[in-house]
């Protein structure tokens, strides 16, 4: 049987560094993909989540409810993507999509569908950080209004407004990919 | 292009749904990270599982009294385990973390000159992770005494800090120095 996070972070708290190894491959496919989304390719991601797996692990003992390791170290993931996306802005680069997961994409699928694909890519690197975060919180993490004030430390109501123009750029971006 | 709407918003979400998977060597690029800090922190000690460690005195019964669950460190980094000349009147505060890894308690508090060994302070009664049961308070720089109370009646020292040279009350309590950060 699946040993639960609380026993793993148990074992790790007790020394069995193993049980670690158990945790990383429970979250790190998940999480990957958020961070693929929000930093926009697969290096700063890894790098991204490599850092968060590890933070967690030097604060483990500070995670206040084991059962619910996998929001907390989400919690660390969504501060590193956001300094790095801050870093990524501040050196001026420019939002880069997964050159992999397209290629991967275009053998996988009809070149409609890869084009389309490409252009949800392209069109969730315009939004803005606040707007992108959380659109992917609400819709492809599929969390709630509450747990993503949580999450995050915004509010409600500031959430909501954020999905909502996440939304209506994205309808903007895609109706003009379209419609040229 | 389909009309925008909650179909389109289904596609879009279902693009960004498709799982991303890392290869095999992520998972050893993180566990030879965790492995160097594990062995940073065996180095260290156990104690440094707090994280905020700055210095702690080991014991030498670590090993032996973690096999039995009574142990207990105070950490921060405010704290030294040797003892100091003076109290220090009127001092800041400074935040205090107490642990004691104790499975089998139902409720474990700290009590000390502090708070005048009182049990009813709600800010020094400990929350349980797994057996280990940890609270920070802040406590005022300076020498003090202090000891945990495990389910309301069992007077526990800190065996990884010195003993108090007087037991307060006749029971067993520790020594905890802390030190004002401004200074």
């Amino acid at each position: 049987m699946e040993s639960s996070d609380a026993a793993l972070v148990t074992r790790v708290l007790h020394g069995d560094v193993n049980a670690y190894g158990a945790l990383v491959s429970r979250y790190r496919d998940r999480y990957a993909r958020y961070a693929v989304h929000m930093l926009g390719n697969r290096e700063d991601a890894e790098e991204a989540l490599q850092d968060a797996f590890t933070r967690a692990y030097r604060s483990l003992a500070r995670c206040e409810e084991p059962e619910r390791f996998g929001a907390w170290l989400f919690r660390i993931l969504l501060n590193r993507c956001r300094t790095s996306g801050a870093r990524r802005v501040r050196r001026g680069q420019t939002f880069v999509h997964d050159e992999g997961a397209l290629m991967k994409a275009s053998q996988e699928h009809p070149a409609e569908q890869t084009m389309w694909r490409e252009e949800i890519e392209r069109a969730i690197g315009e939004l803005s950080a606040d707007q992108r975060e959380a659109f992917l919180l609400k819709y492809v993490e599929d969390l709630g209004y509450d747990e993503m004030a949580e999450i995050t430390g915004v509010g409600v109501s500031a959430l909501k407004m954020r999905v909502m123009r996440a939304c209506d750029r994205l309808r903007t971006l895609l109706r003009e990919v379209h419609s040229g | 292009m389909a009309e925008w709407g909650r179909t389109t918003l289904e596609l879009i979400v279902g693009e960004l749904q498709q799982p991303v998977r890392l290869d095999a060597s992520f998972e050893r690029r993180v566990m030879v990270r965790v492995r160097r800090l594990h062995a940073q922190r065996r180095r260290r000690g156990v104690a440094s599982w707090l994280g905020v460690v700055s210095r702690v005195t080991h014991h030498p019964g670590w090993a032996a009294a973690l096999a039995a669950g009574i142990v207990a460190i105070v950490t921060l980094g405010v704290m030294r385990t040797r003892p100091a000349p003076t109290a220090l009147a009127g001092a800041p505060r400074e935040p205090v973390q107490f642990v004691l890894v104790r499975p089998d308690a139902r409720s474990v508090a700290v009590v000390g000159d502090f708070n005048d060994w009182g049990l009813n302070d709600s800010a020094l009664v400990a929350t349980n992770h797994q057996g280990v049961w940890s609270v920070t308070a802040p406590v005022p720089a300076g020498v003090h005494r202090y000891a945990f109370v495990v389910n309301g009646k069992e007077w526990v020292a800190d065996p990884s800090a010195p003993r108090s040279a007087g037991d307060d009350f006749g029971m067993p309590s520790s020594a905890l120095v802390v030190e004002d950060s401004t200074k």
